[in-house]
């Protein structure tokens, strides 16, 4: 059941791209109410795998790296689907659903096995680490999307090309403000989420070394673009060179870091 | 009884001849009098734009062409059927459903001609009837639907529309930006409204002569100043207009990378219409300068015209369907005056006769009387109950008017007229 509902998600994920992609096939206006209702069916699946994983293990946990996985697709796509229906516009889908259906389809392929079961307040805890942690990265993530979106926009205007991408794309001053809501909105769910991970370790003397190497460099990059933009009143394109820039920093360290460690079952 | 349009329109007369084709509202008014008062027209709506004159009329006689000729001939002070086209029935429903819909104006798919039709037809509602006002009616919904279901009338088609799309796609919403415009002709002022209308503020007019900047200014609630004042304020707006007559660039990096200091990451959006350009293309690479010259704003508008083009098959085949569907309730409402000249020549022929046959007869008692009566209507009535269904319904379905006419004629109808009536509803 568990990977048939995560099928389900991963194929309304690739559908709500494509349908986004509309209009770089045919000369039409992307079906906004449908890439939604697409999209919120995967997130219903999505939930209801992930609900099902964890009523089967016993345990509010998250932890294992698939199970950590499809979480963080999942967030991501909740992620997308408030920006949608709250701006009304779908080209962010483009690059954001595909990244969740890869990371769902990562986190299958890898198993969806449970690492810790803790129980009572401690798994409360570590759930409550995963998700605002998750959450913080699904915006980091978003934000980069935005950023890449910008720049990608940013050039075509520029050079005055007038092609799908100059019809398709929203304003850059939109893409500017997704972009600086979702890195202040990353940075706080992430610092909560690194917050109770340092809680965490303190009380169940527990470290896991990449995880905090990971976790703080993630932290540092989408702090400093937070301050960045909140202090130093850093906008558009400087901004979007750094969340892309940086957000694809994070992921290939977390890929290097899950290349050479050992504890294969864990999501660090 | 046949559906005519008569006109002229930007395909077929420059716009000399059109100006002086082109009547006022009362100028309108009597000339559709005219028409009607000529006995061979018995609906006419005038559509008179600055791109087209036509009359669409329901006519009873050809000499009704001729007439409109006249009156086109008498206005121009010329001949003016050189200029002109004439469409009958399906050929004038389908033009006017493409006129409707933009098909058939200068710039494509460009929504004004939907009011402008409106504003005809409610014009000459007193000289339109059942025909006419369907028609109009159907035309207003097809210009509608073609736009909702096609893409026709997407995107900007003009250069200032072009202008006003580009900065959107930069500001997003371009209520509350600010705009300094460097020139104050006509084409910085055509060009102005156009921001103007989207909420852009317009803050500083810098032109030469001051006292034209002055103008301009008043009309927009801007300062006015001379070129060599204005730098200094550029790092204040969003969007700078040029559109001066100078023969040399007026602005050059100098002048803005003062004002690109002070903004920050802002970007700066500049609209050069002038022809010479006003804005040295080197200022297009500076950062956080978005530069578009006429070009790029034609590129911009062309581009569109292209896509909205690729949506004509689409909006001919609405346009197809919905001439079908208007021809089928024409020829049907057709049908009525025959079927009731019909019955009432039957009901005449009937009623001869039996008195006919009461004198024959006679001594017949009053309800003897009343029951041959009734036994005469009653045959009647059975007798034309089937023809009577058959012709309504073969002129509503498609075989039109030829059935019609094949009554008319078996049944000695010629006098019937075919008009349809008013319009009760």
């Amino acid at each position: 059941m568990i990977v048939i509902a995560h099928f389900i998600a991963i194929t309304c994920y690739v559908a709500a791209a494509a349908l986004a992609a509309l209009p770089f096939a045919r000369r039409v206006e992307a079906p906004v109410n449908g890439v939604i209702a697409v999209l919120a069916a995967g997130l219903i699946a999505h939930g209801f795998a992930l609900a099902t994983l964890m009523r089967e293990s016993g345990s509010g946990s998250l932890t294992g790296l698939g199970p950590a996985l499809s979480f963080a697709g999942f967030v991501l796509a909740g992620a997308l689907f408030l920006v949608e229906v709250f701006a009304r516009e779908v080209s962010l889908t483009l690059i954001a659903a595909p990244v969740a259906a890869l990371i769902t389809t990562a986190g299958n392929v890898t198993g969806m096995h449970p690492f810790l079961d803790p129980r009572g307040t401690q798994a409360f805890w570590l759930v409550s680490h995963i998700v605002l942690s998750f959450v913080g990265m699904a915006a980091y993530g978003t934000a980069a999307a935005a950023g890449t979106m910008y720049l990608i926009a940013r050039r075509e205007l520029k050079s005055a090309r007038f092609g799908p991408i100059y019809r398709f794309f929203p304003p850059l001053d939109t893409l500017d403000r997704v972009n600086h809501f979702a890195t202040v909105a990353g940075f706080l769910g992430l610092t909560s989420g690194l917050a109770l991970a340092g809680a965490y370790s303190i009380a169940y003397r527990t470290l896991v070394v990449p995880q905090l190497v990971w976790g703080l460099a993630a932290w540092v990059c989408i702090g400093s673009l937070a301050l960045g933009r909140l202090l130093r009143g850093w906008q558009a394109r400087r901004a979007a060179i750094i969340s892309a820039v940086t957000f694809a920093s994070v992921i290939a360290v977390f890929v290097v870091f899950r290349v050479v460690q050992f504890n294969r079952g864990q999501f660090l | 009884m046949s559906l005519v349009v008569a006109g002229v329109n930007h395909r077929t007369a420059p716009i000399a001849i059109r100006e002086k084709l082109c009547f006022g509202k009362p100028d309108a008014r009597s000339a559709l009098g005219l028409l009607r008062e000529s006995g061979l027209v018995t609906e006419a709506v005038m559509l008179s734009t600055c791109n087209r004159t036509e009359i669409y009329m329901i006519d009873s006689s050809d000499d009704s062409v001729q007439l409109i000729r006249d009156i086109f001939s008498s206005r121009l002070g010329d001949e003016a059927s050189t200029y002109m086209y004439v469409q009958r029935d399906r050929e004038a429903v389908r033009h006017l459903f493409s006129v409707s819909a933009g098909i058939d104006s200068m710039i494509l798919g460009e929504a004004q001609i939907q009011g402008q039709v409106r504003d005809a037809w409610e014009e000459s509602r007193e000289e339109s009837g059942a025909a006419l006002n369907r028609l109009f009616q159907t035309s207003l919904l097809v210009g509608s639907r073609v736009r909702e279901e096609t893409g026709i009338g997407r995107g900007a088609a003009s250069v200032s529309s072009a202008a006003v799309q580009l900065s959107k796609k930069i500001f997003g919403s371009l209520a509350g930006r600010r705009a300094m415009v460097l020139g104050a002709g006509d084409v910085a002022a055509i060009a102005l409204e156009c921001l103007s209308k989207e909420g852009v503020r317009v803050s500083i007019v810098a032109n030469r002569t001051f006292e034209r900047a002055q103008v301009l200014a008043a009309e927009h609630q801007a300062v006015a100043m001379h070129y060599d004042e204005c730098w200094e304020n550029l790092h204040a707006v969003d969007i700078l207009l040029c559109s001066t007559a100078s023969p040399h660039p007026v602005v050059q990096c100098a002048h803005v990378a003062p004002a690109l200091a002070m903004r920050g990451d802002r970007p700066l959006c500049i609209l050069d219409i002038a022809l010479p350009r006003d804005v040295d293309s080197s200022v297009g690479d500076m950062e956080n300068v978005f530069l578009y010259d006429l070009d790029d704003l034609k590129a911009a508008a062309s581009a569109n015209l292209e896509r909205r083009n690729e949506d004509i098959p689409a909006a001919e085949k609405i346009i197809a369907a919905e001439v079908e569907k208007y021809w089928q309730w024409l020829a049907g409402l057709a049908a009525v005056p025959v079927v009731m000249e019909f019955r009432s020549q039957m009901d005449r022929v009937r009623a001869e006769e039996l008195a006919s046959a009461m004198r024959r007869i006679g001594g017949l008692s009053a309800e003897q009387a009343e029951g041959i009566e009734h036994f005469s209507r009653a045959l009647m009535n059975k007798f034309l109950h089937e023809p009577s269904v058959r012709l309504k319904a073969a002129a509503a379905n498609g075989r039109g008017l030829g059935v019609v006419d094949a009554a008319r004629y078996l049944f000695a109808l010629e006098r019937a007229d075919s008009t349809p009536p008013e319009d009760k509803s």
